[in-house]
């Protein structure tokens, strides 16, 4: 069974994923109340108020949550082989971003130090995989 | 790393294609089923109680309740009982449009199976229409309801509607 979506991604997350693919950068916002946003959502969670200026964080940061997968099923995990889900507090960052590491799994563990690695110019296409997987560093 | 803020025009849309793969176990009435279909034969099991014939094979009658542990064989043709025209697309389905979904009564069973008329125009399908299953050749059947790639029409004269109107 396949469901093809398309999400609309909205001006603030369109323009995240926009610094992805044009200036290989990873931008936050500053929202009052929670500090740097990442991804930004354009408004605090907190009190509702708009989110403020936008901030480039560092690609490395430190794991704060892991979730291994053993045995992935195709077409489903976003990696064929045996990876994790992990959330991400990037360097300048007050939030944590939710992505894959896919190697050094053994190793991998709340408080390990990891830095983005990026898919070539002309294979990124706007979308948070164009970070293609975090690797550990360290 | 040097500008002050990101691209001004935002990309619009992501792609996020969700696939279920889904593998089932058939059980026994739908793996001997299955089986069958490789060698051209529809099978289907008997009502100990009422005699009906159900297809695909059920393991009690879901009318009596009886076992039908009998299976027997149902011919590879039957009649048109009610049927649709398809003419929206339909995500995953490669049909040329538009066609026709049908429920067939095969010779030899009391319920219908579903079925993909072609062969045909669409407008000619009708009721109680004789059809006759189209197998993929030998060699390429798997065990599956693919096996059948559609029915198409036989030409023999229509079935009366008291023939099938209780096999629907």
């Amino acid at each position: 069974m396949e469901f093809p979506y398309r999400h609309s991604t909205g001006e603030t997350i369109g323009r995240f994923l926009a610094g992805l693919k044009e200036q290989k950068t990873i931008w936050g916002q500053r929202v009052a109340g929670l500090g740097v946003v990442v991804p930004p959502v354009g408004y605090s969670e907190v009190d509702g108020s708009p989110g403020g200026e936008w901030v480039a964080v560092r690609p490395t940061g430190t794991v704060t949550a892991v979730a291994k997968v053993r045995q992935p099923v195709a077409g489903l995990h976003p990696v064929d082989a045996p990876f994790a889900f992990v959330l991400v507090r990037l360097d300048g960052a007050d939030t944590a971003l939710a992505h894959v590491v896919t190697d050094d799994l053994d190793r991998l563990r709340v408080g390990a130090r990891v830095e983005a690695v990026w898919r070539p110019d002309g294979e990124r296409v706007g979308h948070l995989r164009d970070i293609a997987t975090f690797r550990m560093v360290g | 790393m040097s500008a002050a803020e990101p691209p001004k025009e935002p990309v619009k849309y992501v792609d996020a294609t969700v696939r279920l793969p889904y593998r089932y176990v058939a059980g026994d009435y739908r793996a001997t089923y299955l089986r069958a279909l490789k060698d051209k034969t529809i099978l289907g099991s008997r009502c100990a109680r009422t005699g009906k014939v159900f297809v695909p094979p059920v393991v009690a009658s879901p009318e009596s309740f009886a076992p039908c542990e009998e299976f027997v064989e149902v011919a590879d043709r039957g009649v048109v009982t009610t049927f649709c025209i398809v003419r929206i697309p339909v995500i995953g389905r490669e049909i040329e449009l538009p066609y026709v979904a049908a429920s067939v009564a095969l010779d030899g069973a009391d319920i219908s199976i579903y079925a993909l008329i072609q062969e045909c125009r669409p407008e000619d399908v009708r009721m109680g229409m004789r059809v006759a299953a189209v197998w993929k050749p030998d060699g390429e059947r798997v065990g599956s309801w693919e096996d059948i790639l559609h029915f198409r029409p036989t030409g023999e004269p229509d079935a009366a509607p008291a023939t099938y109107l209780d096999r629907l």
